[in-house]
């Protein structure tokens, strides 16, 4: 009773302030984005920002302001969003990859490719999964994001690990939508986890995975996803719009990133149609297209880019 | 009635088989028979070369994707791992059970083979398409008894007695349907257990054992087809057959 009354003033000021951050960190991230979503013209190409909608140019400085904002306090907002499963999915996620897995001893080394990797967590399970588990310390990892601050904040955490300035890693400030700098046919196992929720145009990064990936390569996507069980769903929905927001506020002091995490997951395909905009990319899936855990909270999707037949 | 039911849908599919398995041999690149899509196929049919010396692991798979031209990393393409080599050969071998029926045709002017007959020598050949793989074959059973792979094993188990039996010629629709199914599981199994310590020559002890399972069951030409002892059947065969299959349960 006591802390709900506590929690009451802040609850109030939660919605003024929530505009006036907007505002400020429209100005802020960008200069040319002064003008109000509202105002977006006619003939500009809009996109999502959670449940505003934005032109696509826009959001993606929105989304880069949103990932500079919460990159510190990265780990536990993702702990308060997965209901503090996060590690258990990225943990299940690469131990069904099996990365740098071989016929051949030793192994000939698997190229990976991060993408919207940012903090690293991903990367350097990887890493670990085909050092300790594969035997396979040839194989390397290129952990790429659209934000240099989240690429910075990977980078000081790689210092913590046995992965200090290894030559097995590469860093590469990209668009997931334009790899340019990636060859074609180069990479064996593509992963992107809890990124591509974010990107303007999933169509183009899946298209882009397929073009980098070498015939028989793996496309491997983490993600929030549509939660199956009804019941399970309201329960999970009122946590996240009503908890997420708010604690985000108290522990990032930025309610608005974290109302766009909220929302972003919810705009976000469900299982079935991101399993056929995989396959529309080109690649076939295995099973069903994908598995999903804890209910639904997240999914993991893969494909694998067919070889042409001569 | 059920037993009618169950036939109706079980017997166009064994149909279905028999036509795959058919086409499967007339042209090179076969459609993908059963649950594999055709990168799948063409990956495990290029792993079964593998399994004599590398066996019912992912190495086979590995190996067989790269035949294939694929990478290591294709073996994504499998969520149960080695199982899905298992099921592939399990598919292969029951829908290529058609193409020896050509062994069940006597000679003109002599008398025809019985149902019965038919049935002994049809899963006796199922047994042989073991041969190759049997010193391997304890590592496929572990990962049928894996308890997701179970109902997939269990299914794939009973559709292979229906095939047998079709195969043969049966054409009951009685209450016996499920008994005679029910216990050429149960032999089959017990037999392909015994198969992989058999060191005699040309499987002669595995023979006489199949021969002495038959006997005891008095399936073959026989009528045993009480409901009571059909519903003992069905009860443990599961159980039973999951237990000759290592499955400590
Ligand atoms: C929620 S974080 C995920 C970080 C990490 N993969 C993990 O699982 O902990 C999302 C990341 O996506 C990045 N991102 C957003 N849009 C992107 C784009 N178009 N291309 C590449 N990265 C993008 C953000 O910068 C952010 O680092």
């Amino acid at each position: 009773m006591a802390s709900r009354l506590a929690l009451r003033p802040l609850l109030r000021a939660a919605k003024p302030q929530f505009q006036a951050t907007q505002v400020h960190r429209c100005f802020t991230s960008t200069t040319r984005r002064a003008e109000s979503p509202s105002q977006s013209t006619n003939h500009e190409r809009t996109t999502h920002f959670g449940f505003e909608t934005v032109a696509e140019a826009e959001k993606e400085a929105r989304v880069a302001g949103v990932f500079s904002n919460v990159a510190a306090s990265y780990d536990t907002m993702n702990d308060f969003m997965s209901l503090g499963i996060h590690r258990l999915w990225k943990d299940h996620f690469v131990r069904s990859i099996n990365p740098g897995s071989s016929s051949t001893i030793p192994s000939s080394g698997w190229t990976m490719l991060d993408i919207a990797g940012g903090t690293g967590d991903i990367a350097f399970r990887l890493l670990d999964h085909c050092t300790d588990i594969n035997n396979s310390p040839q194989s390397t990892i290129t952990i790429s994001d659209i934000n240099p601050s989240m690429l910075a904040e990977g980078k000081k955490r790689s210092l913590q690990t046995s992965y200090a300035n290894s030559p097995r890693i590469n860093w590469l400030v990209a668009n997931a939508e334009h790899l340019d700098t990636v060859e074609s046919n180069s990479v064996d196992l593509y992963t992107v986890a809890f990124g591509i929720r974010n990107f303007t145009n999933k169509e183009k990064a899946l298209r882009e995975a397929y073009r980098v990936l070498k015939p028989g390569g793996v496309f491997a996507c983490l993600e929030f996803s549509g939660v199956t069980n009804p019941l399970f769903d309201a329960v999970y929905k009122r946590w996240s719009f009503g908890a997420i927001p708010l604690i985000g506020q108290l522990v990032a002091g930025d309610r608005a990133s974290y109302q766009y995490l909220v929302e972003s997951i919810e705009k976000f395909p469900k299982q079935e149609e991101f399993r056929d905009m995989i396959k529309d990319a080109g690649f076939v899936v295995p099973g069903k297209g994908w598995e999903d855990l804890t209910g639904g909270i997240a999914a993991i999707h893969k494909g694998i880019k067919p070889v042409e037949k001569a | 009635m059920v037993a009618r039911t169950l036939l109706s849908r079980i017997r166009p599919l064994a149909a279905r088989a028999r036509l795959f398995s058919r086409t499967y041999h007339s042209y090179d690149h076969p459609p993908p028979p059963g649950p594999f899509s055709s990168t799948e196929s063409s990956i495990l049919s290029a792993s079964l070369p593998h399994i004599p010396s590398h066996g019912f692991t992912l190495t086979s798979l590995s190996l067989g994707a790269k035949d294939a031209g694929y990478i290591d990393a294709s073996t994504n393409l499998f969520p149960q791992g080695p199982f899905a080599l298992v099921r592939y050969h399990l598919m292969t071998q029951r829908l290529g059970l058609a193409e020896k029926t050509d062994s069940l045709e006597t000679a003109e002017g002599a008398k025809p083979m019985g149902t019965g007959a038919k049935v002994k020598k049809l899963t006796w050949e199922r047994l042989m398409g073991n041969k190759e793989v049997v010193h391997r074959w304890q590592e496929a059973l572990a990962l049928m008894a894996q308890p997701s792979n179970v109902p997939t094993s269990l299914k794939e188990l009973a559709a292979l007695s229906d095939e047998i039996w079709f195969l043969s010629g049966d054409t009951s629709v009685d209450t016996s349907w499920y008994t005679k199914r029910a216990s050429l599981s149960t032999i089959y199994a017990a037999t392909e257990l015994f198969m992989t310590t058999d060191k005699s020559p040309d499987y002669a002890d595995t023979r006489e054992f199949l021969d002495r399972r038959f006997r005891d069951v008095q399936i073959v030409g026989g009528a045993m087809g009480s409901v009571g002892q059909w519903v003992g059947f069905t009860a443990s065969a599961g159980l039973n057959v999951l237990r000759s299959k290592g499955v400590r349960i």
